[in-house]
């Protein structure tokens, strides 16, 4: 049944899934605790035409790639700093631009029609060892940042107006945030394309959310997840022939959907029969004059 | 302590702050000295909020000066995206100590040791562990005064800290910030609650200019009243157990439809 990785290049493929899984598990929560899904779904599109460049002029893709998402995260990230919070439409507009560009550029200057659908998608059966390399690098750089900046980027996310007084308001720590996630949705474009790279940075940290309460066993958790909805996603396009970026998107949208219904399903049956949920899945908020607050030693109860 | 306390932690002087060129609040003169409690007085969209975010150094001054002795620590208004937020208490009041160690460290046991002081004196000790987000409002209220202990803050800031509590959280949260004072800190709160500013050292009155700053017995006066909020003032009868009580009246509005 799994004679899929008896094959060198699916072995290799996994080999490159698990290490993407380490950096999207890990820069994942930030990119949701932080409120950065669409931008890195935007930084990953600008890449496209970086891409079409690299390809029709004959550079290093990754080269091209990283150079152009590099340009969008410095922009966001100069934005962010003076303060104009709120980059969602101006991520809106250079994404749509970026894929214009890259289309034009593919079918009328560099005529790369058949590459376009591997840029956009993907080609996680042909990864070479460039891919891996740039993988173990992106993994590594993304584990040290969260070990050594992760306190900053949560105190800075739960309090942005308290930064300043707690000495954490470093426009640098945020812009190495920034540049990581371009960093590493150009490391996942090998292996899902332009368009899906949240199906790997974002979709498996959102799950993960819904199940645990603090960041360590929300990151280990998304990293394991990643991990099996990739290898999932080898194996099962391997078996049925489809596309591996987009099978490997449509398990993560799947599981994402069935944890989100257990989640609600759970919180309804509490609610109805007000008894503890199973699975950890307790909704987290509770608010003042619920019965849960108050039964759990909420002031009003002294 | 009369040495220490001569010299101001903030003082401002003819300050204006705004978001764009043109000033939301502007002639803002007032000092705050370490020990005392000023109440910020201002009717919803008078500027208490951007005075705060002025002195935490999100907003630039457009005009006039602001000097700050100390860096600020603030107790925000609640925001439902905090509530959501992956951290327990101990994590937030850990977060005070971020500026005190070299940027790649991790807090070490002296740090966890200060935090967990810090929530035990705020009353806490045993929901240290607890997700921020489960606490109730006055407890986490409590939690982020615990972060500004962490600190080490000499001049903190509460923006509607009693906004939705219950009497008992109140009276818990007042006591705490008595403390703070009586520590030398400096405390500056705002609040909708003119009864209770007259507890305090001083108050600051604003809409979008400061209308008068002065100890509330000689400031609170009528007229201020009606300056700072814009509206008629009333004087409501003796209820059982208190005296007399103002009430502020809306401000008139004259439709001319037709």
């Amino acid at each position: 049944m799994f004679e899929a990785f008896d094959y060198p290049f699916v072995q290799r493929a996994l080999v490159e899934v698990l290490l993407l899984s380490l950096a999207a598990g890990t820069l994942g929560t930030w990119i949701v605790v932080r409120g950065l899904a669409f931008y890195s779904h935007g930084v990953a599109a600008a890449a496209f035409p970086g891409l079409v460049l690299a390809d029709g002029l004959g550079f290093s893709a990754t080269l091209g790639a990283f150079g152009v998402a590099l340009l969008f995260a410095l922009t966001v990230g100069q934005l962010a700093a003076r303060g104009r919070g709120g980059h969602d439409s101006l991520t809106a507009l250079v994404l749509v631009a970026a894929l214009a560009i890259g289309v034009v550029l593919a079918s009328d200057v560099f005529h790369s029609g058949a590459n376009v659908e591997t840029l956009l998608f993907g080609s996680l059966l042909a990864v070479d060892d460039a891919d891996i390399r740039l993988a173990i690098v992106v993994a590594a750089l993304a584990l040290l940042a969260t070990w050594t900046l992760g306190q900053r980027w949560l105190a800075v996310g739960f309090d942005p107006s308290a930064a300043r007084g707690l000495g954490v308001r470093s426009p640098a720590a945020d812009l190495v945030l920034l540049v990581l996630i371009a960093l590493a949705a150009v490391a996942t474009l090998s292996a899902v394309g332009a368009l899906l790279a949240t199906a790997l940075l974002v979709v498996p940290a959102a799950t993960v959310r819904m199940a645990t309460r603090r960041m360590l066993p929300w990151q280990l958790g998304t990293i394991v997840l990643a991990a099996a909805e990739g290898t999932a996603g080898l194996w099962l396009s391997f078996e049925t022939n489809a596309p591996p970026g987009a099978t490997i998107a449509v398990i993560a949208g799947g599981i994402f959907a069935l944890v989100a219904l257990a989640r609600s399903a759970a919180t309804m049956y509490t609610r109805t029969r007000g008894v503890a949920q199973p699975l950890g899945l307790r909704p987290r908020v509770a608010f003042e004059n619920s019965p849960e607050a108050r039964s759990r030693g909420g002031e009003g109860a002294r | 302590m009369s040495g220490l306390a001569s010299a101001p932690l903030v003082r401002t002087d003819a300050l204006a702050v705004g978001y764009g060129a043109a000033p939301v609040l502007s002639d803002v003169s007032f000092d705050l000295r370490a020990g005392e409690r000023i109440g910020v007085l201002g009717p919803n969209g008078g500027g208490k909020t951007t005075l705060f975010r002025a002195l935490l150094g999100e907003l630039k001054p457009l005009g006039g000066a602001l000097d700050l002795a100390a860096r600020c620590g603030t107790v925000p208004q609640t925001e439902r995206s905090r509530l959501d937020f992956p951290v327990s208490a101990l994590d937030v009041a850990l977060m005070g100590a971020i500026a005190g160690r070299p940027w790649w460290k991790h807090p070490g046991r002296a740090e966890r040791r200060a935090a967990r002081e810090a929530l035990a004196r705020v009353g806490l000790a045993e929901l240290a562990d607890r997700s921020f987000g489960e606490l109730s409002g006055g407890q986490r209220q409590r939690v982020l005064v615990a972060r500004a202990l962490v600190q080490d803050a000499r001049i903190v800031l509460l923006d509607e800290p009693f906004t939705g509590l219950d009497a008992v959280s109140i009276r818990r949260l007042e006591d705490l910030l008595d403390e703070l004072a009586g520590e030398g800190r400096g405390v500056l709160i705002a609040t909708h609650d003119v009864e209770q500013a007259r507890a305090w050292d001083r108050v600051l009155c604003l809409n979008r200019r400061q209308v008068a700053f002065g100890p509330p017995a000689e400031t609170l006066s009528l007229d201020v009243l009606a300056a700072t909020y814009g509206g008629s003032i009333v004087t409501l009868p003796a209820v059982a157990g208190e005296g007399e009580r103002l009430a502020l009246l809306p401000p008139h509005h004259h439709d001319h439809e037709h």
